[in-house]
């Protein structure tokens, strides 16, 4: 039976990948619609 | 660990055990006592008083025979139900034997009193005049350290025993019978239940929304991981470890090592926050025990790890304030971590989704189209649905019953929640047994334990008491009756 891959060999064989505009694009809209709604949430939260 | 696949998932397998205990403990509503059996463990000095059955009307049994009575029940379900998963019933039996007893020593163990004893009253009835006061959850931190030592000292018996070793389904069990006990703690206090219901969706939204784009920034900018890599890191270290990285990987198409050894790492690091942020809850959110709760669910990751927290959390918080002479109602900050998980693990469905809708559209396109929403229920964690459907029912009960039959629900409750306590345990035990430390260090793990140290230290733990805090803070537990 194979040996099961170790951990470092894996990541020693990841290509270089560039960040996509779409992962931009994703990285910002969460993280901005998470802070807006971190103030609008609880904002409502403390008025309730 | 790669395990065969059976007729049955573990979803659905705790689902219908837990619901199967539930039941069980509700025949005591209609006069039928079949679930006082369960041994319990107290508080001793004296060992011959440490175990006894759960009701009175079985204690013909003893405290041995009980323990007995839970070990043979409990191994004959199990069995049964890891057959149903596809694994060899008789080599589960031989191994649960195993972890069972000695999961339930170390149990034993953390509630001598020397250990568990927390409040000066506790140690004047006991005659000791010093105590580590771990509270009686104090055994669940044994049986981790007791996992611990079997899983990084003795590899070989502790791959003996990898049948058995299967904390997520006995705390999805736990989670299952603890939705009935939390519905009777919510029937007394429904508004402020509604409440903590509300401020734990809003939490966990926001918290997933900043947490995963974050940590996913941080991996692939800063670390360089590929999309591969840090699309299940970032859900694993920011959401809900196993669980998250597992369904992120599949929403992504990555292989199934990546989610492999992201979830290794996940439970690693849970061990080590399960161990330090309870007693840090417990130095610094005395007065704020929600908080406490809601933080725990959202920095500790792995639905067992996150719920134990909740529950040592809990056993230290209500031990600090009582000796401040404030005396919380028992529940509440146990039942603010479970809600909390409970929505993380609901939203994992959907957050991969959204995942893989992107990849599938934008990054990787995929013959056939782009991911359907039948994927949410795909991935949507069955055994939620018996946690829902026994807090529902028990609400239902509940709400209104006169005050017999409200003695009558709480009563069978409590019988379930012992089994909850056993289950619990078994957690622990078989998450200090997976943790082998030395093993993932010699496999090189420092890239990726860098990215999660950065991220899980850098700002989850402190964004989680954050987000905690700004929902939870000022709502307090009710007092306890009586």
């Amino acid at each position: 039976m194979a040996e099961p891959p170790k951990i470092a060999e894996e990541i020693g064989r990841m290509a270089a990948e560039p960040l996509l505009p779409i992962e931009k694009k994703l990285i910002a809209w969460s993280l901005g619609l998470g802070l807006v709604l971190l103030v609008l949430l609880a904002a409502l939260a403390r008025l309730t | 660990m790669e395990r065969k696949t059976g007729r049955i998932n573990e979803d659905w397998l705790a689902l219908w055990i837990g619901l199967g205990v539930f039941a069980l403990a509700l025949a005591l509503l209609a006069g039928g006592d079949l679930l006082g059996w369960a041994v319990t463990t107290r508080v001793w000095t004296d060992p011959a008083k440490a175990l006894a059955p759960v009701s009175a009307a079985y204690s013909g049994l003893g405290g041995f025979g009980a323990l007995l009575a839970t070990y043979a029940i409990l191994t004959v379900v199990l069995a049964g139900g890891a057959s149903a998963l596809g694994a060899d019933a008789k080599r589960f039996a031989l191994a649960f034997t195993v972890v069972f007893w000695l999961a339930y020593a170390c149990w034993i163990v953390g509630s001598w009193a020397s250990f568990a004893a927390n409040t000066p009253a506790d140690m004047q009835k006991f005659g000791i005049t010093w105590s580590l006061r771990l509270t009686s959850e104090g055994g669940f931190i044994v049986a981790l350290l007791g996992g611990l030592v079997v899983g990084n000292f003795l590899p070989g018996f502790a791959n003996w025993l990898r049948e058995a070793i299967r904390p997520e389904l006995y705390v999805k069990i736990a989670i299952v019978i603890l939705g009935g006990f939390l519905g009777v703690t919510a029937a007394e206090k429904l508004a402020l239940a509604t409440r903590v219901m509300y401020l734990g969706l809003a939490s966990i939204v926001v918290a997933y929304l900043i947490f995963w784009s974050i940590t996913y920034y941080v991996a692939r900018v800063w670390f360089g991981f590929s999309r591969e890599w840090a699309a299940p890191l970032a859900s694993g270290i920011s959401i809900c470890g196993v669980s998250a990285a597992i369904a992120t990987g599949g929403a992504i198409r990555a292989r199934p090592v990546v989610a492999i050894m992201v979830s290794s790492l996940v439970v690693i690091f849970a061990v080590v926050e399960l161990l330090v942020l309870p007693f840090a809850a417990q130095a610094f959110l005395t007065h704020q025990p929600l908080v406490a709760g809601a933080w725990m669910a959202l920095s500790v990751k792995t639905d067992g790890a996150a719920v134990a927290s909740g529950a040592i959390t809990e056993s230290l918080i209500l031990a600090n304030a009582s000796a401040e002479g404030i005396n919380y109602a028992k529940g509440w900050i146990l039942g603010t971590a479970a809600t909390v998980k409970v929505f993380i693990d609901i939203f994992i469905g959907i957050w991969a989704f959204v995942l893989a809708w992107i990849w599938t559209r934008h990054i990787e396109v995929r013959e056939g189209g782009a991911a359907k929403p039948r994927e949410i229920w795909e991935r949507f964690p069955k055994f939620i649905i018996g946690y829902v459907v026994t807090f529902a029912v028990v609400l239902a009960l509940a709400l209104g019953a006169d005050s017999a039959t409200l003695g009558k629900v709480k009563a069978a409750m409590g019988e379930a929640n012992t089994l909850r306590g056993i289950f619990f345990v078994l957690t622990f035990f078989t998450i200090g047994v997976m943790s082998n430390f030395r093993k993932l260090w010699e496999e090189g793990i420092g890239k990726l334990a860098a990215v999660y140290v950065v991220c899980l230290f850098g700002f989850i733990i402190w964004a989680g008491l954050l987000i905690s805090w700004l929902f939870f803070g000022g709502v307090l537990p009710p007092p306890a009756a009586g």
